[in-house]
């Protein structure tokens, strides 16, 4: 066997490991599903299923860009922040902002502001992590606590009620809550992500920049654009995120997003993407979403105790991670 | 490329941040006019500002206190963390407030330094929550046991309405486990219940106080569990969260909800009941009121001895009573 077919077929070995993962807890799912009337299986349900890509769908959107980040070898922990922010935005400018134009117009105009402030958010990330040359975990620290700051501060620490009659909020709640438009969201998304990573020439400097930053220096590849937009892109995708999450849980609260940058990293890790850069896929990481997603419904279905669910987890991320070291420090032929 | 003098910013960044962060204190036109009179600061030791409870305490208590001529409430915030709230409190003792009002974070922690104010001749009240030590002047308490007992008496009777006899099956979402209000909601209900054996608690699940949370649990328990007649959810939010996860199902009128807490406002339990969302929530005392009350006695009356405890009671909100 040529070397280059045995690394074709090793990387195959590797971008399969999740899915074996994402096997592995559906089997599990069917197994300990509770049943239902006439002895049908809850767990196969279309709207069980659908359930769980909806509640994974925050974190789903997140991790696409999350992924571009930690393949560009940066990692980004104010995104549960920017959650809770642009939440409690939507909130703020749909229920408290009484602008005299029509509900439609707020709603466009509310949405255009939070995914426009999202990415801002994202860009002074990126900008000071690429010019001041702050590491990229403790400026997204600072971002995480300084976001969280700013939107407790702007609500004055209330939740915002969006209500059930026909004012713009409302009508928000029941856009943005809609499954089939996350779910398709979602979906574009993870479509889009995949083409830029896989099929261009940024996609080849993200990874370039995450192997080996010195090198693509010499190399002279636009390092400082290349980083700072995928920072734009997880602020964005945080927004979006946040959008979704005051829609569905029908209010702005500052306090929701607590952690979610660990649920994020954790799919992003589960999917196969290392944390110090260079490898990755898209693939991996709505597969990792996904397995999370199983795993925490399965769990839940069964009633299941939710200190368990989080050893669960813990376990979950410490074998797909070592599953995946051993492929990578393996001889590849 | 020139490097920004980073260095000197950082003192001008702070000073405008501190600045910008601390609201103008108008002299309020009574404290002016009172002149003669001292102006008394009270302190008030929060323990957490980002609960809406906490949120609609501090609201209050500051509304209160500005009726009090020659008084100044400082509000400090402990982030609920406990070591936080010790060294506020050591910083208010170095202020040699007029009256201390802490709520404290947790029972433990807490006492020795409420103490240390005590000994330091400042009045303490301790609002809602207990400590390890009675060291504070005065107790201001609500009972969250006896909530859950009303809760469960409420549930009986309702079940009894709707099957003759009380029977039927009880979904629960919890807050955070482990905390005085979460164990105490519970308790009180249970030790109603336990009393009917046709009452079934089919699960429990934790939403850690959180409507979003409590959403996505009461969508997989509606999944599993056929057949619910009462979602009792330990606080309005939960309770909220639950109902949004039925209403998605369709199976919003299958069973009732409860909560508790009926905060006013728009994002308040009294408003869901209003609008028939909320079968019934109980409202958890914010305690202000009687705070303000015995502080300004404290303050006013040198001789005046407060009881060591108060009790606020509870009640229940439904359309009925806000009908009256």
């Amino acid at each position: 066997m040529s070397a280059a077919a045995g690394g074709a077929l090793g990387s195959a070995r590797r971008a399969a490991r999740p899915f074996i993962g994402l096997v592995l807890v559906l089997i599990l799912g069917v197994i300990s599903s509770p049943r239902g009337a006439g002895g049908s299986i809850v767990f196969l349900s279309a709207g069980n299923l659908t359930d769980i890509l909806l509640q994974q769908g925050e974190i789903g959107i997140i991790a696409l860009a999350m992924t571009l980040v930690v393949i560009a070898g940066g990692i980004d922990l104010s995104v549960g922040s920017v959650l809770a922010f642009s939440a409690s935005l939507a909130g703020l400018l749909l229920v408290r902002w009484a602008p005299h134009i029509p509900a439609g117009a707020q709603i466009a105009a509310t949405v255009a502001a939070v995914l426009a402030l999202g990415a801002a958010i994202g860009a002074v990330n990126g900008a000071i992590i690429t010019r001041l040359r702050l590491q990229p975990f403790v400026m997204t620290l600072a971002a995480m606590i300084g976001v969280r700051g700013l939107t407790k501060w702007m609500t004055g620490n209330t939740n915002i009620d969006f209500g059930f009659d026909a004012a713009a909020s409302a009508r928000f709640s029941d856009i943005f809550s809609h499954k089939p438009l996350i779910l398709s969201a979602w979906a574009v998304l993870a479509v889009a992500a995949h083409l830029v990573l896989a099929r261009t020439t940024y996609g080849r400097y993200l990874r370039a920049i995450g192997e080996n930053e010195k090198a693509a220096f010499f190399t002279g590849l636009p390092i400082r654009m290349a980083r700072t937009a995928t920072y734009v892109a997880c602020g964005a995708a945080a927004a979006l995120a946040g959008l979704i999450h005051a829609a569905r849980s029908h209010q702005g609260n500052p306090n929701d997003g607590v952690a979610y940058e660990l649920d994020v990293i954790a799919a992003v890790v589960i999917g196969g993407t290392a944390l110090s850069g260079g490898q990755g896929s898209i693939l991996g990481t709505v597969t990792g979403t996904l397995v999370l997603g199983v795993l925490t419904n399965v769990l839940r279905l069964r009633m299941v105790d939710s200190n368990v669910e989080l050893m669960a987890k813990a376990l979950i991320i410490i074998v797909a991670v070592w599953l995946q070291r051993r492929d990578r420090n393996a001889p590849s032929a | 490329m020139k490097r920004l003098p980073a260095l000197p910013l950082f003192p001008a960044l702070l000073a405008a941040v501190l600045v910008a962060g601390c609201k103008p204190q108008a002299a309020s036109p009574e404290a002016s006019a009172a002149g003669a009179q001292p102006q008394r600061l009270v302190v008030f030791s929060q323990c957490n500002n980002a609960e809406p409870y906490r949120a609609a305490q501090n609201a209050e208590m500051q509304r209160l206190w500005d009726k009090v001529p020659g008084v100044r409430l400082m509000v400090m915030d402990a982030q609920q963390d406990s070591a936080k709230q010790i060294s506020q409190i050591e910083t208010a003792i170095r202020l040699s407030p007029s009256l201390l009002i802490v709520a404290p974070n947790e029972r433990a922690p807490l006492s020795e330094v409420m103490g240390d104010a005590q000994k330091a001749g400042i009045p303490v009240i301790c609002l809602e929550r207990d400590i390890a030590q009675p060291n504070y002047t005065t107790w201001i308490r609500a009972d969250n046991e006896a909530i859950g007992r009303l809760v469960g008496e409420f549930v009986v009777a309702q079940l009894k309405a709707r099957y003759g006899e009380p029977r039927g099956r009880i979904v629960e979402l919890a807050g955070l486990k482990g905390v005085e209000a979460e164990i105490n909601r519970s308790g009180g209900a249970h030790e109603v219940w336990k009393d009917y054996p046709g009452i079934e608690i089919v699960t429990e699940a934790v939403a850690n106080w959180l409507q979003s949370t409590a959403k996505d649990r009461m969508t997989e328990i509606l999944s599993a569990v056929p057949r619910i007649d009462v979602v009792y959810a330990r606080n309005d939010p939960m309770a909220m969260g639950a109902y949004l996860a039925a209403r998605e199902k369709g199976r919003e009128k299958e069973m009732i909800f409860v909560g508790v807490d009926g905060l006013e406002g728009e994002a308040g339990g009294i408003e869901k009941v209003r609008q028939g969302i909320l079968a019934a929530t109980f409202v958890y005392p914010l305690c202000v009121d009687k705070a303000v009350e015995i502080g300004t006695r404290i303050l006013d009356e040198p001789g005046f001895k407060p009881d060591k405890v108060y009790t606020m009671t509870s009640h229940i909100v439904t359309r009925e009573t806000l009908g009256k």
